[in-house]
């Protein structure tokens, strides 16, 4: 009984729905339909014709600026073997630890430092050396240790005399160890105090590398 | 000989016309009462202008005025009086006429304090506004500067000239705002990113201090600004305003034209401004690259194209360059500690210039707007919207090998907006509102950076539908609804391992809020709110997937893909009423708690880079709560005489870790004292204030939650003139402003800058704006 009553209620209801929306329908005078069709048609497209364009395709940058890699070869003057300190940080700022090597130094010896700037990010990897030469008056490197008798002095300069860091002479003298701190600053005040010999301290500008090696010296 | 025939009466007519309205001898009375707006008290000393007649009278203790001997026509009435918004009346006058004009007093104060309330109030939501005059005083500011008018409003600075507006402790993406209705869609995610607004496009700019937003999509977690540009006069001239300023510090000039007309066929305005300074002075030196160019233009159109049907079409782009201050860029953290030592800031120059270099900001952002409202009746209607807006932000670092011409960053967005509305005043004062929306945000990278991006690409489609119910009874209105919204979020990210390759992540949100709030009129001219809200927020992309170095703060910032929706329970309750109009009070306490609230952790990582040592950050969740409350009075000691004082204090709290929250505003106190004189010579509205801000410094953090403990609490004064006189056809209004009025030394905590400079020293701005 409650069963039949329930359904007659729905079919009541159910039937109610159309004659109300024709009711609303007959309400809306079918002029202004006219006008308000063409605007819920703009209105649609916008909406669908956003949507078709959902491809994602990220362009992998090619990170060409990116130092990854800095090698300080030390060459014996007079000959002998090389010695080289090198940091290679291959993924940039990520995840992965770098890698610091430090071969052993002589004591009582002169060398030669040189030192080169990689990207390994690109395959092969890119030779940043030349565009810090390029722009010596704006880039420095400096060179602070612990090591007792260490001495690097500059042996290169840029377009107005001021070092730039690229060529070192590099003497040792007794058997110690240490550690060794390479910095390249850009945008530098290359003519404040004690700059050009080397001291940091007055420098200022941006820090691009500071690199920290464990040094032998035997 | 027909032609003759034809035009013959015309003639006569006209000179009928003519004869008899010098025989009148212009013998017409224009008379009328001037009302405040929101209580309904007559308004003594308002100006009354009948513009083509080049005369006026001032009101009396009950608000009236009376023009005698006007002819019959059409005029323009303005009427103007001191803190109120100045209005033109069209008046076409072929009789003895009486109008009763309402202005809207204390609009900054005591919004909508509407004690004898007319039917269908729309929200219980509390709001304060600034009113086009108090635009215009200010017409050197950015929008988030401006807004540090109203009490529980602060600003997260990038130096002085990038802003962003930071309402009961949030910002960013917690904070929505509204450029003329359409939430605005840029890359709010970042501290030193200014929203792209210009404040000189609205006549009005209001903050809800809401507990939640139903109405709009988006992720507001309480409050809401609206910038609205107002509906364009009923008035068949062509009319508009000219605005010019100069500031002393950073040799700042900006001009702001605007012209509308209501002509038969459509109505229509056009607002462009133009701005550009230079390096901005402390008391001691000169904050290099900290100048700004930006112009800006906005078009409205509005058609009603039958009685019961209108469309209006709404055009705004935004283009700016913002410098960040040279000696802020830092490579690594000995960098960062080295800037700190300083007094002053490397590369400071000794002498000024405009020039703008890296690192600088520009940016553009475009809105167009469409919308059309059908009324089915008086009593319910529908509207309908579309909304595309553009967004281009570019970031230009110091870069090796002339690569600093290349931008570091280099975003583009677009979004695009659908809304369906329906509105219907039923039965006895209820309200019902419900919509459905749509919208899809498409971000892009573009690879001419040469630098792994900071956030990666995505498109985002949300869905959301809304209800509300708005009630009202004699002494009291109610308000609760519901909305619900889901969103698809696809990412392709670039990975931080070699060899790169794109990591794709596809999630989906589905997040509900509600609100409840009840207002109710105790006594007569006091107020009582209530408002109770729940929101959600979903986790921004770079909370998600940003990894990499942030260098304005030197450390490593990483996502985590795995945060979920924050979601906040906010409360209000507010007082506000007055004292025999002599004394208005307005207080609002609130107590917000955000579960999941997303932060920066610093980790006990220090990650080795071949740029060195860097902190890593990492964005973590936990539970928060904001407490605070808002004061705001105003005391009109005499007519000559009144007090302003706004005083917000707020304390975060993670409530997980027992600690505070960082960048949360410090508490802070203005007072003002205003000299008001209605007429001085010629001069009509004459104003002088003298003020005080005082910024307590900010106690509630933890010396380890930080680099450097936050800075010294400060006093800034201020100094002001105002007035304004008719001439002519022409409304002049004149200000000068002095700001750091006695040029003292200061750093404020929300300001990212303050590890490496001082703010601004002493700024004096004049101005003009010149209406017709």
């Amino acid at each position: 009984m409650a069963g039949d009553e329930i359904e007659q209620l729905n079919a009541t209801v159910l039937q109610q729905i159309p004659n109300f929306a024709a009711h609303t329908l007959k309400n809306l005078h079918m002029r202004q339909l006219h006008h308000l069709l063409p605007l819920a048609l703009v209105f649609l497209i916008s909406i669908s014709s956003c949507k078709k364009d959902e491809q994602l395709d990220p362009v992998i940058p090619n990170e060409e600026e990116v130092i990854t890699t800095l090698i300080y070869t030390l060459t014996p003057e007079g000959g002998g073997e090389t010695v080289v300190f090198s940091f290679s940080d291959s993924d940039g700022d990520g995840g992965a630890a770098p890698e610091i090597s430090a071969d052993t130094l002589h004591a009582n010896t002169t060398y030669t430092g040189s030192l080169q700037l990689l990207n390994e990010t690109q395959n092969p990897a890119d030779d940043i050396t030349g565009e810090i030469a390029a722009e010596g008056e704006s880039h420095q490197f400096f060179f602070e240790n612990t090591i007792a008798g260490l001495q690097i002095t500059y042996a290169d300069s840029d377009a107005s005399g001021n070092p730039i860091g690229l060529v070192t002479t590099v003497e040792t003298s007794d058997a110690t160890s240490g550690t060794l701190t390479i910095t390249l600053r850009h945008e530098l005040n290359k003519l404040a105090g004690g700059v050009a010999d080397g001291n940091m301290a007055n420098a200022g500008g941006e820090t691009d590398i500071e690199v920290t090696f464990d040094v032998e010296v035997q | 000989m027909w032609k003759f025939n034809k035009s013959g009466p015309l003639f006569f007519a006209f000179i009928i016309t003519t004869f008899f309205a010098s025989a009148q001898h212009c013998q017409w009375k224009v008379s009328g009462v001037v009302k405040d707006e929101s209580t309904g008290q007559p308004m003594e000393f308002a100006n009354v202008y009948l513009r083509e007649m080049q005369t006026g009278d001032i009101t009396d203790s009950l608000g009236h005025f009376s023009i005698s001997s006007v002819c019959s026509g059409n005029y323009h009435l303005s009427v103007s009086h001191i803190g109120c918004e100045p209005i033109e009346i069209f008046l076409p006058v072929s009789g003895d006429t009486t109008i009763t004009v309402r202005l809207d007093h204390h609009s900054q104060l005591l919004n909508e304090v509407t004690i004898t309330r007319e039917a269908g109030k729309t929200t219980t939501q509390e709001n304060q506004s600034l009113s086009t005059q108090r635009i215009t005083e200010q017409a050197d500011k950015n929008l988030g500067n401006l807004l540090e008018n109203i009490s529980g409003v602060s600003t997260i600075r990038h130096g002085s000239g990038i802003s962003k507006p930071v309402v009961h402790g949030l910002y960013g993406n917690r904070l929505t705002i509204l450029n003329n209705g359409i939430a605005q869609s840029g890359q709010q995610w970042g501290t030193d990113h200014a929203p792209e607004i210009d404040p000189l496009s609205a006549n009005r700019i209001t903050v809800v201090k809401g507990a939640g937003v139903l109405e709009y999509p988006g992720n507001s977690l309480g409050s809401v600004i609206l910038i609205e540009p107002g509906k364009i006069p009923r008035d068949p001239h062509l009319h508009g305003n000219a605005r010019y300023f100069y500031e002393s510090n950073g040799r700042g000039n900006g001009i702001n034209l605007k012209l509308q007309q209501h002509a038969k066929l459509l109505a229509w305005r056009i607002t462009g401004t133009l701005k550009k300074s230079g390096d901005k002075r402390t008391p001691d030196y000169f904050l290099r690259n900290t100048g700004n160019e930006e112009a800006h233009l906005a078009v409205q159109l509005e058609k009603p194209i039958r009685d019961n049907w209108s469309a209006d079409l709404y055009f705004s782009t935004f283009n700016a360059r913002f410098g960040v201050l040279r000696g802020s860029h830092t490579g690594n953290l000995t960098d960062l500690e080295e800037a700190l030592q300083r007094e002053i800031p490397f590369y400071t120059e000794d002498h000024f210039s405009y020039s703008i270099d890296a690192p600088h900001q520009q940016v553009n952002h475009h809105l167009l707007k469409a919308h059309t409202q059908y009324r089915i009746t008086d009593q319910q209607w529908i509207d309908l919207t579309y909304a595309g807006q553009y967004n281009r932000r570019k970031e230009f670092d110091v870069r090796r090998n002339n690569r600093s011409e290349f931008p570091a960053l280099s975003l583009e967005q677009f979004t695009h907006f659908a809304e369906g509305r329906y509105e219907n005043n039923f039965a006895a004062n209820w309200k019902l509102k419900t919509g459905f929306q749509f919208q899809q945000t498409q971000n892009t990278n573009i690879p001419e950076t040469g630098i792994l991006p900071l956030i990666p690409d995505y498109i985002s489609t949300e869905y959301g539908a809304f209800l509300t119910l708005t009630k009202s009874v004699h002494r009291a209105t109610f308000e609760f609804g519901g909305r619900y919204d889901i969103e698809d979020r696809r990412v392709a990210a670039i990975s931080t391992t070699i060899p790169r390759k794109v990591i794709r992540y596809h999630k989906q949100y589905q997040t509900g809020g509600a609100l409840a709030g009840a207002s109710y009129a105790i006594v007569k001219n006091w107020e009582l709110t209530y408002n109770i809200g729940l929101a959600a927020r979903n986790p921004e992309v770079n909370e998600l997937y940003s990894n990499g170095l942030h260098q304005g703060v030197s450390g490593i910032e990483e996502g985590d893909p795995e945060l979920d929706s924050e979601f906040s329970v906010k409360q209000t309750l507010s007082l506000k009423g007055n004292i025999s109009e002599k004394l208005l009070i307005q207080a609002l306490v609130y107590h917000q708690q955000i579960a999941d609230y997303i932060y920066l952790q610093p980790q006990d990582e220090i990650r080795l880079t071949i740029r060195g040592a860097f902190p890593v950050f990492r964005y973590e969740q936990t539970d928060a709560r904001i407490t605070g409350m808002d004061l705001s009075a105003n005391w009109q000691i005499s007519p000559r005489f009144s007090i302003n004082a706004m005083y917000s204090y707020l304390h975060g709290h993670d409530r997980e870790n027992d600690i505070p929250l960082v960048y949360m505003p410090a508490n802070n106190l203005f007072v003002a004292l205003n000299y008001q004189l209605p007429k001085f010579g010629k001069f009509q509205n004459v104003e002088i204030q003298l003020n005080n801000r005082y910024v307590f410094k900010q106690n509630n953090l933890l010396p380890e939650q930080d680099f450097l403990t936050p800075p010294e609490g400060y006093h800034l004064a201020g100094l002001k003139l105002s007035a304004e006189r008719q001439w002519s056809k022409f409304r002049l209004q004149l200000f000068t402003r002095a700001a750091n009025l006695f040029n003292i030394r200061y750093r404020d905590y929300l300001n990212r800058q303050r590890y490496f400079a001082d703010e601004p020293g002493i700024n004096i701005i004049s101005g003009i704006n010149l209406s017709f």
